[in-house]
């Protein structure tokens, strides 16, 4: 099963930490997000091989947009 | 295995029907679930064992009285009849007779079809005897197979639901649902650990063994059952502030501090629903107690409607049984947007100012980071009644941050100047308005924060203010917010 990584609210992207191959443990972060003047990692929560990303830093991301998939 | 469960003699009425052999070899056996349940050899059964699909029982957990129903998933899948209704009102008379909790172990069809509208009425008995029960005892359930219909809106009805890993709760099964709506469904998708551990938070706690669902079940009714007294003395400090980010605009994951305030890690409810907000029952001081936390790395901490719903049905669920609260406060607001309007953020925002409100248990408030707006009167402000108000020394406590509302109260006067010296003029309004309006000094000045108090120190004056406090309990039930 794939994990699918969505954002959770409306947000720039600020820094996208991995790229498409890396491994990444559960629990790691995959991008950094810009939110209520806050800085928000988002992590992925079972880990895996980064299929796909989809947002580049400076993106403006609404709720639900698939951030990355990890298989 | 069913030698460890001893028939109390007095209850063991000689029932019409014959007395079914019990079945060792099945694990679904209700006399091997209830003796998981309780403590080795203190079960005493209430209700004959026999083909009616429930029997009660009454018994020790961790050392402490609890009372129990199983459904009896061997006879007609444990759907509920008239007989079996009854032995679950059986099991709720004796535990508010003796004041303790009352466990009920699902795994049932719902209503028996057989016994048509008689098991209907049998089964809205339960619900309304459920009700009655609420706030004054603790009741949990625990699902440990389908549970449908009547035994869905049960547990519903209870203060916990823990699923066990073959627990599925919905209203209607999956054949139901494709033959009148066509829309192909199953267990797991209808009401497993998926759906309603993140999206309908019909469950609290999701085990993926039965050992550790029976497990979770024992600890919150011994935390419940068994509150303990807070003992300040016996809580010693340690340093909580390595477990915040050195910025500050940085978010991060609260449990750590969460479990840094308690005793040890407690256990939590609705982990995965509305995330952005942590409701955990645990040890502070030896006694019971519950926090409730913003989760900056979920939503930015923001309070939400489905959060606030979550924390206000726990601030009731905690204030009925006398259990107090700790508040940790992190929290930039409410999250903004037409999504949340939609959503009823005003109404069931609503719902947490007046849970708080209403909490007579001592309940006291720590804001590590800041608290703003409408999300700082919500997080259990002094204005709704907190026993007390602590904040670390770098706290920020205020409308909304200094910037943003010199950008509005300033606006003008900021359009009017060059684009490359509004920066500057804007830190300098930030900080005259910060003077005038926020800051942690203004905040003790007019009673809103009553004191400062370092993150190596906070542990002692957290569980000394809950400790001098008036130990009551709220008179009302908990309705499932």
């Amino acid at each position: 099963m794939p994990e699918v990584v969505r954002a959770e609210m409306v947000a720039n992207v600020a820094e996208v930490n991995v790229k498409i191959g890396d491994t990444v443990e559960a629990g790691g972060a995959l991008v950094l997000l810009e939110s209520m003047k806050m800085e928000i990692p988002v992590l992925c929560e079972v880990g895996g091989s980064v299929t796909e990303i989809h947002v580049a830093p400076g993106d403006v991301i609404q709720e639900g947009d698939v951030i990355a998939v990890l298989q | 295995m069913t030698a460890a469960v001893a028939t109390s003699e007095k209850n063991t009425t000689p029932a019409a029907k014959p007395a079914r052999p019990p079945r060792d070899e099945d694990p679904r056996n209700p006399l091997k679930r209830l003796a998981r349940l309780f403590d080795k050899g203190t079960v005493e059964l209430l209700t004959p064992f026999d083909e009616c699909g429930f029997v009660a029982a009454h018994g020790l957990i961790d050392g402490t009285g609890a009372c129990a129903y199983a459904s009896d998933p061997t006879v007609q899948g444990g759907a509920m009849g008239d007989e079996g209704c009854r032995a679950i009102l059986v099991a709720y008379e004796k535990a508010l007779a003796d004041g303790v909790p009352v466990i009920g172990l699902l795994h049932s069809g719902g209503a028996r079809l057989a016994e048509g509208v008689l098991s209907l009425h049998a089964v809205g008995q339960v619900f309304a005897m459920m009700t009655r029960a609420s706030g004054r005892i603790p009741q949990i359930s625990l699902v440990l197979g389908p549970a449908a219909g009547g035994a869905a809106y049960g547990p519903a009805l209870t203060d916990i639901v823990v699923l066990g890993p073959a627990g599925r709760v919905f209203v209607t099964g999956p054949e139901v649902v494709r033959s009148v709506t066509g829309e192909a469904v199953d267990m797991d998708r209808l009401g497993g650990p998926e759906p309603h551990g993140r999206r309908s938070g019909v469950v609290h706690v999701i085990a993926n063994t039965e050992d550790d669902a029976f497990a979770q079940t024992r600890r919150l009714a011994s935390l419940l059952g068994d509150q303990g007294t807070m003992n300040p003395d016996a809580v010693a400090d340690r340093d909580l502030a390595g477990l915040l980010p050195d910025s500050p605009k940085r978010a991060y994951d609260v449990h750590p501090l969460v479990n840094g305030v308690l005793d040890g890690s407690g256990v939590e409810l609705h982990p995965k629903w509305a995330p952005n907000i942590v409701t955990a029952l645990g040890r502070f001081g030896g006694r019971t107690v519950g926090v409730i936390a913003n989760n900056p790395l979920r939503l930015g901490g923001c309070l939400d409607s489905v959060s606030a719903e979550k924390a206000a049905r726990f601030v009731r669920m905690c204030d009925a049984f006398g259990v107090p609260l700790v508040v940790l406060v992190d929290v930039p607001g409410y999250l903004p947007g037409v999504g949340q309007e939609w959503d009823g953020v005003v109404r069931r925002g609503a719902k947490l100012l007046h849970a708080f409100a209403e909490a007579v248990v001592p309940r006291v408030t720590l804001v590590t980071r800041k608290t703003y707006g409408g999300a700082y009167i919500a997080m259990n402000s002094r204005a709704l009644g907190a026993t007390r108000v602590f904040a670390w020394p770098t706290a920020e406590v205020a409308v909304m941050g200094a910037v943003a509302a010199v950008r509005v109260l300033h606006r003008r006067k900021l359009a009017e100047v060059a684009d490359d010296l509004r920066p500057r003029l804007e830190l300098e309004l930030a900080a005259e308005h910060e003077k005038m309006a926020g800051g942690l000094d203004r905040a003790i000045q007019i009673g809103v924060v009553d004191e400062v108090v370092e993150p190596a120190a906070t542990r002692r004056a957290l569980a000394a203010a809950i400790a001098a406090a008036p130990q009551r309990r709220g008179q009302h039930g908990n309705i499932p917010l």
